[in-house]
C-alpha cells in the first residue's frame, strides 16, 4: 500500500468534509443528507481503491452512487433510498 | 447545423466527464462567449481563471463539494469587487452569471459538456488560485467531455402569464 497516495486521499476527503460543514450553514436542508451519503461513498472508494473494501461495501458504495443524486428529484425518493442502503448495512452488521 | 434554440435544449449540467482533454481554441471560444455578456453599464466586472493542471483540478474539487467528478478543465467565474461600485455591487452578480451561463451554452454548442458549481469555498478558492480579496470566485464552471447523457428535468409550469400575474398564460 502507497502510504502517501493514501493520505492524500484522505486529507482530500477531509478537505470535502470541513468545506462541505461550512457550506452546509447556507446551503438548502436536503444538502446535508446527501453530503454524508456521499462521504460514505468516497470512504468505501479509498477502501476501494486501496484493496480494502469487501464485496458487500464495493456493492454498497455502487448503490450509493446510483441512488445518491435522487436528492434532486424528490425527497421521498431520496429518503427510500437512503432506507434501503441503511437496512443493507444493518443486514451485514446483523451477520457479524 | 444546430440551431440556437436546440442548444438550449440541449444543454444538460454534466457532472460525469470522460478522461480526454480539451481542446484550446474550444476553451478559448468559451472564455471569449463569456466577455460578450451582457453587463449592466458596461462594467464587466468578470474575471475568469482557466485551470487545466490536474493536480490543481484535484485541490479545487477537494474544496469543492458540489463537484462529483475530475473534469478537463474549471473555469473560476469570478466577479472583480474594486469594480462592482455601489450601484453595481449587486447587479454585478447578475453579469457574472450571464457569462457563466453564455459559457455553457458555448459548451453545449461544441460538444463539450458542462456544469455551474457553487458549491465551493470561496476562501478556499482564493487561496488556490492566488486570487485578491477582490476577486471572489462566484461560480466554478466545469467542462470536459460528456460521460453521461441526463434526461431533462421538468419543467415548472404556469409561469408565464400575459398581461399580469395569475391571467391567462402560456406554458
Amino acid at each position: 500500500m502507497n502510504d502517501g497516495e493514501l493520505n492524500k486521499e484522505f486529507f482530500e476527503l477531509l478537505c470535502y468534509v470541513l468545506t462541505s460543514a461550512r457550506g452546509l450553514m447556507d446551503e438548502p436542508k436536503m444538502y446535508g443528507p446527501f453530503r454524508l451519503v456521499d462521504t460514505a461513498s468516497r470512504i468505501i472508494s479509498i477502501l476501494e481503491k486501496h484493496g480494502i473494501a469487501d464485496d458487500f461495501l464495493a456493492e454498497e458504495r455502487k448503490k450509493i452512487d446510483e441512488g445518491k443524486y435522487s436528492v434532486m428529484e424528490s425527497e421521498e425518493k431520496f429518503k427510500e433510498f437512503l432506507d434501503r442502503i441503511i437496512q443493507d448495512f444493518a443486514e451485514e452488521l446483523k451477520k457479524s | 447545423m444546430t440551431s440556437f434554440f436546440e442548444v438550449i435544449l440541449k444543454r444538460r449540467s454534466i457532472r460525469k466527464f470522460r478522461d480526454q482533454e480539451v481542446e484550446e481554441d474550444k476553451i478559448r471560444k468559451i472564455v471569449e462567449a463569456g466577455i460578450w455578456a451582457p453587463s449592466a453599464g458596461n462594467m464587466q466586472p468578470w474575471v475568469f481563471v482557466v485551470v487545466r493542471n490536474k493536480k490543481n483540478i484535484e485541490k479545487i474539487k477537494a474544496m469543492s463539494p458540489g463537484m462529483f467528478d475530475l473534469p478537463a478543465v474549471i473555469i473560476a467565474v469570478c466577479r472583480d469587487m474594486g469594480l462592482a461600485g455601489n450601484f453595481e455591487e449587486n447587479i454585478s452578480i447578475f453579469d457574472v452569471a450571464m457569462a457563466a451561463q453564455n459559457m455553457l451554452l458555448m459548451a453545449c454548442d461544441l460538444g463539450l459538456g458542462a456544469c455551474p458549481v457553487r458549491s465551493f469555498n470561496q476562501k478556499a478558492v482564493q487561496v488556490l488560485l492566488d486570487l485578491p480579496e477582490h476577486i471572489v470566485p462566484e461560480l466554478l464552471v466545469t467542462l470536459g467531455y460528456p460521460d453521461e447523457s441526463p434526461s431533462p428535468p421538468e419543467r415548472r409550469k404556469g409561469v408565464v402569464f400575459l398581461e399580469k400575474y395569475g391571467g391567462d398564460g402560456w406554458f
